[in-house]
């Protein structure tokens, strides 16, 4: 525990990836899966910051780490929506195979996309989705 | 729309998706739930449950591609997804029993705030 405390302000060394599985992780890993059970998302837009900024990681750890976890959370929602009939397994099939090919040319543009006006213009696009998600109710 | 194209759709989309998570380290799901509800029609908790299903191979993908790259522990990650795992469940029992359109203006609230948080970033950095 005296490692802990390192004051939050101050920069945090190398011991991030090495470290044990402890309540702070816990309690980031379970806030995590609530998000992902209640709203059918991974959960690693709370888990990264949470690990970021509370549990100290640098940010490409802290985004491993959040895509490791969200392999046993989200079998744990697959499970629960699934016994209750609630998963159109089809749709979803079809669906992860661009996903997953997706992912990988989306990997490797990472390096020649200007981030700025991408994540501009994708959150006017989430915030109009919002909207239009809320007025369909 | 025939099953077949609407099947092709839902490929073209998700690799739309999968594209921009890589892109973005935004999850495929924040995307694939307004899609699944607003263009497919399926219900709140049909699009959540299905994009969970979408969610869980491309997280597998993403995994194992950082691990050839020797970035991170998998099994660490693993072990605190374990964890978190109870959240997943207690989580997806907490939306089942919310009626649609409660959990509908749940979403839409946290897709606001994402959207927010994103045009906030690109504005800052």
């Amino acid at each position: 525990m005296t490692e802990r405390a390192v004051p939050a302000s101050g920069p945090i060394a190398e011991r991030e990836t090495r470290r044990p599985l402890d309540v702070q992780l816990g309690a980031i890993g379970v806030v995590g899966g609530l998000l992902s059970g209640l709203l059918g998302v991974g959960g690693g837009v709370i888990m990264v910051p949470l690990l970021v900024l509370w549990a100290g990681y640098r940010q490409r750890e802290a985004h491993a780490m959040s895509l490791g976890a969200i392999i046993p959370i989200s079998v744990a929602g697959i499970l629960t929506f699934g016994i209750a009939g609630e998963v159109r397994w089809l749709d979803a099939a079809a669906l992860a195979v661009g996903a997953v090919v997706g992912a990988r040319l989306g990997a490797g543009l990472l390096a020649r996309v200007e981030e700025r006006p991408l994540k501009i213009a994708f959150g006017c696009f989430l915030v109009a989705a919002a909207i239009a998600m809320a007025v369909h109710v | 729309m025939s099953a077949a194209l609407l099947l092709l759709v839902l490929a073209a989309f998700g690799l739309g998706t999968g594209a921009a998570a890589g892109l973005l380290g935004v999850g495929g799901g924040i995307l694939m739930v307004p899609f699944l509800t607003l263009a497919v029609g399926l219900s709140q908790h049909e699009a959540e449950a299905t994009s969970l299903v979408v969610v869980l191979p491309t997280a597998l993908a993403a995994s194992l591609a950082l691990r050839r790259r020797g970035v991170g522990d998998l099994g660490l990650a693993l072990r605190f997804g374990v964890v978190g795992a109870v959240g997943g469940l207690v989580g997806a029992l907490l939306a089942l029993a919310l009626p649609a359109s409660a959990l509908r203006v749940v979403f839409s609230l946290f897709l606001a705030l994402v959207g927010v948080r994103l045009v906030r970033d690109g504005v800052r950095t």
